[in-house]
């Protein structure tokens, strides 16, 4: 109750500060800026306390793991690696709206920068455009391509937010755009909507139906609720609708989309792709590169095929079209093939008997204690393989991050090592 | 699912149940041990139905030496088959466990536009004309007449059933009206008849209100019901009125000039009797001194509507000497008719009991109460002596008839009311005559006598205390069911102050209040901009309605609702209204958003739901009070003070709550669904308005939520939509157990209901 009451003051006396920028101490802007009010939450006796949020947190990871493993059971694992993903971001009306800080929009565009960045970093092989919405009309902001950077300069460039939303005009822009891509290639939609209307030219059902024809898959994260339309999109798509609850959760929501999603079993055909693997040009020659045409000292990869001269990796070569890659970033998409299975959760009241568990009072990735305040055993979770102990934070490193099993992988096993040769 | 209640074994058709459900049916079967009559309110998607006719036909399977019966009314047709399709699901399970044995027949009953499949007479477009046009065709005279004259038209479904006789049956099952229809269409036997026919054998009817309710038809199709039958009303939050209704009638000019006419019309169908065939108007007398029962011997296509009056009232006695003879009878009503428009004449609103009407009808026209009490049987004689078929050509005369038959039969809990013209347009003339009946528990007390168990169940029975002093019977169980919830899928909100803080509004002398005008317009323009898809609105009346969307349209309001969601309005008209709410739905759904103004007590009120995307938010703008100038109110209110001790006060604000109620409660059909509500009036913060509203909208109505601001409202409902797009699991966590399993349900049956629910 508190905050709610607080918060509409809270709003206004920030926008007056926000005028005299200049006189708001340090120490002000940090507490107006970060909120901290809203952690607090008002209990049934009506006393604060922080809200508790870990336990919620890995609760949602857990459902999360539980519902990709499952759906990877039933069918022989296979993933796009290959993306084509536009990113459409609703600048209309509803953008500037300030129930984030310090608007929508900004909070969009700052978690976007991360999302585009974490997506190269995992799907080095994908290319990624970017789409904007705004007076009702969608504007293609960059096309696909592989560089981080540019995506991002021309994303920044452009904040403002102004007029309706359609949701229509968007998926029709980038249906065209996407309708020319090779057939190997997965093709994603991942729209930031922050409107709760949409104002189309025509029918709107149509249009879904042809970007399902078309095998484009349409993931949806809303700003402020559930859409009917939305969540009629992403199931006709098969992609995933979520609605954003905060900041935190919204970086949560946009970073799930990294991994590559499992691919639809009907159109996952198998297909050849000619890759090259350019060398790294020596030390302090100098060539014109191909994709920016200046002149460049020691950087730089050539093309095996025609030798023309690119920046960066992963890309297509501009003059023989082919794709080019490093076999670092060909192994960094390799383990999203051999996800490590979820851990099984360890029942508190059982395991106090456990002989195993008295060995190992201590995570075996992090080393630190398993106890909770009191000597009471906390929560913890177990490899179905080595039967190793993890503590929820390492249990999300791992299968988040590391995709390894620190257990499994200093089992010393002659048999699989041999295996392996 | 199958499980034990106590000593009866429940077959359930789904693998689940939920706590609710569970206990619901642990009361009924209480109630049915006990023989006696139940009130239960559960809030509706909580499988209310499934439950009741699980547990029912269940019951009736445990106890195969006393077969019950189980008659379940609904109010509408779309409800009847919705009943009907979950009966299917029941029964194919019951016989997939038990074999033969378990085979019910079940069947909805309609009227005949419902049910009739000659293509002729279907073309009439109205109920009344169907039934005039299946009449021509087959009353006992045509049919005679037919065997002689071969241009005589008879409908062949008919004649094919009658051919077949005592062998039209329809064997065991499930039988929705289409189903009827179909099994008719296939074996040419007419649907409408065969059903009547199979009323007497079948173990469940469902079928309208009106069959039990209304003397007049329940006088044909349920008296054959034996007294182990298991009566529900579903819906049942309005039945006080249904039961006022079936008993008043009005009178109108038209109705009169009408009458007059099918007089003029039956005084020359004398004479030609008389010219032609004057044995049968002489037969007729005969019969009437010998005092035969009027009614009994008659085939079945010559049944008509009953006597109005209640059984235990209609004197079994000989038709007076005066009315004996078809002219004289006809002269009695002439003068009643000329008696009536002079009463219609007067100038000024008039109030009288039906004791003093009929004693000046006496001096002033001569005509004793005795008289007119055997008008309507007596009408109904000669009609059929003068081969009228054309039934609903005669409906003004039926309605004059009835209207004196009720009067002469009833001298308390009646009123009669003259009205010159209209309230609220006091300058055009339209004088109407009311008899209008203030005891709901007059029609609904035969129900209660005759049969075994009445179970009384809807999603808004709030205060459940009221129900039995309204309608005077002793319920052996009333309680009221909460919804266990996976999530507090529910928000309502009380909202007192606008975002000025200024207090909000309808009473009287606020209403016009451009404060609270604007106020109201805010609170809407606000919520549309954070509310997606669906939002509806209720309003206390037409009239407010007009008014108040008028100034919205003036000051701008209604332009920045439009910016956000389109808007749709529910006028009197109804096929307007159905438009409307056919392009909000297409708004809603193609993600435009939209608005949907409308009123409480009206249509869409009472049958429309707005479930999941259809209506995220509904807005309850003020307290639906009635009317409360109407005479017909003011009369009842003063017999309802006078006879059941009930406050006028107390009256009014049930009355209005459950309206309010049942507008909000259109958002939620299922648990998987959610929605928000807001109360926007200072007045539903008061405890005694407030503690009227249902027990599952109270549990989740928190103390904080009650005297909002629109500032504060629109934080919550932001909080709240965002909380409810997130996804959940649906069988609950931990500490509250939503979804029970058949192991659920055997633990449960050793330590109580009790414990593991709550």
């Amino acid at each position: 109750m508190s905050n709610q009451r607080k918060r509409p003051n809270g709003e206004r006396e920030e926008d007056e500060e926000e005028d005299d920028a200049e006189g708001i101490g340090g120490w002000e802007r940090d507490y107006v800026d970060e909120r901290s009010w809203e952690a607090l939450q008002e209990d049934e006796s009506g006393l604060l306390r922080p809200i508790d949020s870990s336990a919620i947190y890995h609760a949602q990871y857990r459902r999360r793991l539980r519902m990709l493993s499952a759906a990877a059971a039933g069918t022989r694992i296979q993933k796009g690696l290959i993306r084509y993903l536009y990113v459409v971001i609703d600048f209309s009306r509803a953008a500037a709206e300030t129930d984030f800080r310090p608007s929508r929009m900004g909070i969009m565009a700052k978690h976007v920068e991360a999302f585009i960045r974490e997506f190269f970093d995992q799907n080095p092989l994908s290319q990624i455009g970017l789409v904007s919405i705004k007076n009702g009309i969608a504007h293609t902001l960059t096309d696909l391509g592989g560089s981080p950077e540019s995506h991002i300069q021309a994303l920044m460039g452009k904040l403002e937010a102004a007029g309706d939303s359609s949701l229509q005009n968007a998926l029709e822009l980038v249906h065209e755009h996407l309708n020319q891509i090779p057939s190997y290639g997965h093709r994603e939609v991942l729209i930031l909507y922050s409107a709760l209307s949409t104002s189309d030219p025509g029918d709107i059902m149509e249009t879904i139906q042809k970007c399902k024809k078309s095998r484009l898959r349409c993931s949806v994260i809303g700003l402020s609720a559930e859409m009917f339309i939305c969540k009629h999109l992403c199931q006709e798509t098969g992609g995933l609708y979520s609605v954003a609850v905060d900041e935190v959760h919204l970086k949560d929501l946009l970073l799930e989309h990294a991994p590559p999603p499992p691919a639809i079993a009907e159109f996952a055909i198998s297909n050849l792709i000619k890759m090259g693997f350019p060398q790294r040009a020596a030390e302090g020659s100098m060539a014109i590169c191909s994709c920016h045409k200046e002149v460049k000292i020691g950087a730089g990869y050539t093309c095996p095929r025609c030798k023309a001269r690119v920046c960066e990796l992963p890309t297509e070569c501009t003059i023989c079209g082919l794709t080019l890659v490093s076999s670092p970033h060909l192994a960094r998409s390799y383990h999203h093939l051999f996800p490590i299975a979820p851990f099984d959760e360890v029942p508190t009241l059982t395991s106090l008997n456990d002989p195993r568990r008295k060995l190992g009072k201590s995570c075996f990735g992090c080393q630190q204690s398993l106890l909770g305040g009191g000597n009471k055993p906390g929560p913890c979770v177990t490899c179905r393989k080595c039967k190793h102990y993890f503590c929820l934070d390492c249990d999300i490193y791992i299968h988040e991050s590391l995709h390894n099993c620190p257990g499994c992988e200093s089992i010393h096993r002659p048999k699989s090592v041999s295996m392996e040769e | 699912m199958i499980f034990k209640i106590e000593d009866v074994t429940v077959y359930f058709p789904y693998d689940n149940i939920y706590p609710e459900q569970y206990e619901y049916m642990v009361e009924l079967k209480r109630a049915l041990d006990a023989k006696g009559h139940c009130l239960l309110e559960m809030p509706t998607g909580t499988g209310k139905t499934i439950a009741l006719l699980s547990l029912i036909t269940s019951y009736r399977l445990s106890r195969p030496d006393s077969p019950i019966k189980l008659v379940y009314c609904t109010r509408t047709v779309h409800e009847m088959e919705k009943t009907l399709g979950e009966l299917k699901i029941l029964h194919d399970y019951q016989v997939r466990h038990l074999g033969a044995q378990a085979k019910i027949l079940a069947l909805g009953l309609s009227s005949r536009k419902n049910l009739c499949v000659n293509p002729k007479v279907l073309k009439a477009e109205n109920r009344d004309s169907v039934d005039a046009a299946c009449r021509k065709r087959t009353a006992s005279w045509v049919r005679a007449l037919a065997a002689e004259n071969q241009n005589v038209e008879l409908c062949d479904y008919f004649e094919s059933y009658e051919k077949a006789a005592d062998n039209a049956l329809l064997p065991p099952g499930v039988y929705t009206l289409e189903d009827l229809r179909e099994f008719g269409k296939n074996r040419g036997w007419c649907p409408y008849f065969l059903a009547r026919h199979m009323v007497q054998f079948a173990n469940v009817i469902v079928y309208s209100y009106q069959y039990l309710l209304d003397p007049k038809v329940a006088g044909i199709i349920s008296k054959e019901l034996q007294k182990e039958t298991v009566v529900v009303f579903d819906e049942a939050h309005n039945i006080d009125n249904v039961c006022i209704e079936a008993l008043s009638v009005s009178v109108r000019r038209v109705t009169l000039e009408g009458a007059n006419r099918n007089l003029n019309k039956i005084r020359q169908e004398i004479d030609r009797f008389k010219a032609s065939d004057a044995g049968r108007l002489r037969a007729e007398y005969n019969r009437l001194v010998e005092g035969l029962a009027l009614r009994g011997d008659l085939s079945g296509t010559d049944q008509w509507l009953a006597n109005p009056a209640l059984p235990h009232d209609i004197l079994k006695e000989a038709v007076p000497g005066n009315i004996r003879r078809a002219e004289h009878f006809v002269h009695v009503l002439r003068r009643l008719l000329q008696y009536l428009g002079g009463r219609l004449d007067t100038e000024n609103v008039e109030k009288e009991s039906p004791v003093s009407f009929v004693s000046s009808l006496n001096s002033q026209a001569g005509i004793e109460q005795k008289t007119l009490k055997f008008c309507y049987d007596r009408l109904h004689s000669l009609m059929m002596t003068l081969e009228i078929t054309d039934t609903d050509e005669f409906l003004p005369i039926q309605t004059v008839c009835d209207f004196a038959t009720l009067v002469g039969t009833y001298a308390r809990g009646f009123s009669i009311i003259i009205e010159p013209y209209d309230e609220r347009m006091p300058h055009i003339p339209d004088p109407i005559l009311q008899l209008s009946c203030h005891d709901a528990s007059l029609a609904i007390k035969p129900v209660f006598d005759r049969f075994q168990s009445v179970v009384i169940t809807s999603g808004t029975l709030s205060p459940i205390d009221l129900y039995p002093r309204l309608l005077s019977f002793n319920p052996v169980v009333s309680r009221s069911f909460k919804m266990s919830m996976t999530r507090d899928c529910i928000c309502p909100m009380v909202l007192t102050r606008g975002s000025d803080q200024l207090p909000v509004s309808t009473k009287f002398d606020m209403r016009s209040d451009p404060g609270v005008v604007r106020n109201y317009g805010k609170l809407l323009v606000e919520m549309v901009s954070v509310v997606p898809d669906g939002v509806v609105c209720f309003f206390v009346s037409y009239s407010y309605m007009d008014g108040i969307i008028a100034t919205w349209n003036e000051t701008g309001i209604l332009k920045e609702i439009t910016q956000q969601k389109l808007v749709f309005f529910e006028t009197q008209d109804v096929v307007e209204t159905t438009l409307a709410l056919d392009n909000y739905r297409r708004a809603c759904d193609c993600g435009r958003g939209a608005v949907f103004f409308s009123v409480a007590r009206g249509k869409v009120a009472e049958g429309i739901d707005f479930d999941r995307h259809y209506g995220r938010l509904v807005v309850m703008f003020g307290v639906p009070f009635q009317y409360t100038l109407s005479k017909i109110l003011l009369a009842r209110l003063e017999y309802l003070r006078d006879t059941f001790q009930i406050k006028e006060g107390d009256f009014l604000t049930f009355d209005a709550l459950r309206q309010a109620a049942q507008c909000v409660g259109r958002v939620i059909r299922s648990k998987a669904d959610y929605g928000m509500m807001i109360f926007a009036d200072k007045r539903y913060s008061r405890h005694d308005k407030r503690s009227k509203l249902p027990g599952w909208i109270l549990s989740h109505l928190r103390d904080a939520h009650l005297n909002l601001s629109t500032d504060m409202a629109i934080h919550i409902a932001r909080e709240f939509l965002r909380k409810m797009a997130q996804p959940y699991d649906k069988t609950g966590t931990m500490g509250r157990k939503t979804l029970l399993t058949q192991e659920d349900l055997e633990k449960m049956a050793e330590t109580g209901v009790q414990d593991m629910v709550y």
